[in-house]
């Protein structure tokens, strides 16, 4: 998005064999293994790493976070007051931001919103919201709707690849070769995203806009509406949002299962103590142009 | 059966402001029809005449200020726009009976459900003047859907009277005939689908311990009151149902229940089959 240079943005990962980090290398960005490195040479510091991993590397970290650190967490379910409870053995004031995005960032259409932690100012929510505005929507909410927003716009993308797949097997069933099907099933949800949103009109009407009376779009939406697709659609965000609630829960009380720790983390970890773990997949920090560092 | 009195003459043709009603059938939808054309203000009762085989139903109209009588012939005789309000069984023998009354003058609405119009052109003179109408029960209390359509001969004079005397009724449009068996499903046994509803909305507080009555009653009044407001603002279903919805409530938890009993889709079956039962019958 041209929003920062890449030699400004520092990444840490214990494997350096992953095929993210060679793509980011390629971009330009500061490679370490070293997760203090990365702390010590940024301002703004996104937390990449998986929701069970967060505490270890809060402890990793604690030490060097300095009270001009904005620490963006970008984990699902982990929330403020775990974070700025972890970091205030450290740092009295740690300004903490909580963030949830998701996948359609890569192409600069991300949904995202966050929240602000106690010790974060107006103007660190705002340098955020700068930041990430360049890859899509963002806005700030309280944080008790991140989990809802989990569910809807988090795991939203799947929904519509798993939509996506189907409409193209549809388009396929009906004669339509498969890339071509797929092309133009994606155009239809772009193609109507972008309608609804640079509308002012419902959504309703938006739909019988296009239902000319007995027609073929019409006949359609009957099957759709006698299978529960709405309710479907509902279901799942629900699913999604109680899951993360849950997901939460469990991080709240650091129940670690042994199986997610090895998932994550590669044969180079080492498991000692808590405190020394350099477990981590892999953390992006970017600078912060108003920071004294240019 | 019949007995028609030797006084019934020929009418002129109508004069404004002058019009001569008749109604050949006097049953509940003809009633509120009649009701009303009245409270319209356009036809005074004394001008409107009625029959029907049977006294039973008269004295209501009577009782309005309307003439009756038990001879069809007399009703063509003494009106210029008669609607037809009998049973369909019945109305070919009715048609039979009326037609040497039948003239360029005439102006002849059919309520009788099922019955096209190329079936009471058949039946009538050439050259007749004939309109269909398909009205609802609320009729009877001024706050039907009607749907009407022209014959071969029927005009845009014929269809603005139609209109304005009709629009004290309730809604009243004029569409193709193609549209009067779906405005069966939708309008004319949909009503019967709210009933329904607004019994299930009742009976689920009754089982959450309100009384019945009362519950009935706020039904009643909550179907009233959605409904005034969808026709009032003339939004959009969805977004009034969203205006309604605040985020995590009542209302998005009980939406959700309907969605999942798919009840969209149940309604739209109901339209849907009754629409074609509607044109299954009229070819009968």
């Amino acid at each position: 998005a041209g929003v920062l240079a890449a030699h400004k943005i520092t990444a840490s990962s214990p494997d350096t064999d992953l095929p993210t980090v060679s793509g980011l290398r390629k971009m330009g960005v500061n490679f370490t293994v070293s997760n203090k490195d990365t702390v010590k040479s940024s301002d703004v510091l996104f937390l990449a790493v998986k929701p069970p991993i967060i505490p270890f590397i809060l402890e990793e970290v604690g030490p060097d976070i300095e009270p001009r650190h904005i620490v963006v967490s970008c984990a699902a379910g982990v929330t403020i007051s775990s974070i700025e409870k972890k970091l205030s053995t450290f740092c009295p004031t740690p300004k903490v931001i909580r963030c949830m995005t998701n996948t359609p960032v890569i192409v600069r259409e991300g949904a995202t919103v966050y929240a602000t932690g106690t010790h974060a100012d107006v103007e660190d929510g705002k340098l955020l919201e700068q930041l990430m505005a360049s890859v899509g929507f963002c806005t700030e909410v309280e944080e008790d709707l991140i989990d809802a927003v989990t569910g809807l716009s988090g795991s939203g993308p799947a929904y519509a690849f798993t939509a996506l797949d189907a409409l193209a097997d549809g388009g396929v069933k009906m004669g339509l070769p498969r890339r071509l099907a797929v092309r133009l099933g994606a155009q239809a949800l772009l193609g109507a995203a972008k309608m609804l949103l640079e509308s002012e009109q419902h959504p309703g009407q938006l739909k019988d806009n296009v239902c000319s009376p007995g027609g073929a779009t019409i006949h359609a939406l009957h099957f759709l509406e006698s299978g529960g697709f709405r309710s479907l659609l509902i279901n799942a965000v629900e699913a999604s949002c109680i899951r993360t609630r849950e997901l939460q829960h469990l991080a709240d009380q650091e129940q670690i299962s042994p199986a997610a720790i090895k998932k994550t983390l590669l044969d180079k970890v080492k498991l000692d103590s808590p405190s020394l773990s350099v477990a981590s997949a892999s953390k992006v920090s970017l600078f912060t142009s108003k920071s004294k560092k240019n | 059966r019949r007995g028609c009195g030797s006084g019934a003459r020929p009418h002129a043709a109508m004069e404004e402001p002058e019009l001569w009603v008749g109604f050949v059938g006097a049953g509940r939808m003809a009633g509120g029809l009649v009701r009303g054309l009245l409270q319209a203000g356009k036809v005074p009762a004394s001008n409107v005449l009625a029959s029907a085989p049977s006294d039973r139903n008269l004295g209501a109209w009577r009782e309005l200020g309307c003439r009756t009588t038990h001879c069809n012939l007399e009703v063509m005789y003494r009106s210029t726009l008669v609607f037809l309000a009998t049973k369909p069984h019945i109305l070919p023998g009715v048609l039979e009976e009326i037609r040497p009354a039948v003239g360029p003058q005439h102006i002849v609405v059919s309520l009788v459900a099922g019955v096209t119009i190329q079936t009471l052109q058949r039946l009538l003179p050439p050259g007749t003047k004939v309109l269909r109408i398909m009205p609802n029960l609320p009729c009877v209390v001024q706050a039907g859907a009607m749907v009407f359509s022209r014959g071969s001969n029927a005009g845009d004079e014929e269809a603005a009277l139609l209109q304005s005397l009709l629009s004290s009724c309730g809604l009243c449009e004029e569409v193709p005939e193609s549209y009067i068996d779906i405005h069966t499903g939708l309008s004319g046994s949909g009503v019967a689908y709210v009933y329904l509803f607004a019994e299930a909305l009742a009976e689920g507080a009754v089982k959450m311990g309100m009384p019945g009555t009362l519950a009935s009653r706020i039904a009643a009044q909550t179907l009233l009151g959605a409904a005034k407001m969808l026709l009032e603002t003339g939004e959009h279903p969805a977004k009034l149902r969203g205006d309604v919805c605040t985020p995590g409530g009542t209302t998005i938890h009980a939406l959700h229940q309907l969605e999942k009993g798919a009840l969209r889709a149940t309604v739209m079956d109901a339209v849907e089959v009754a629409t074609k039962r509607a044109s299954d019958m009229a070819k009968d």
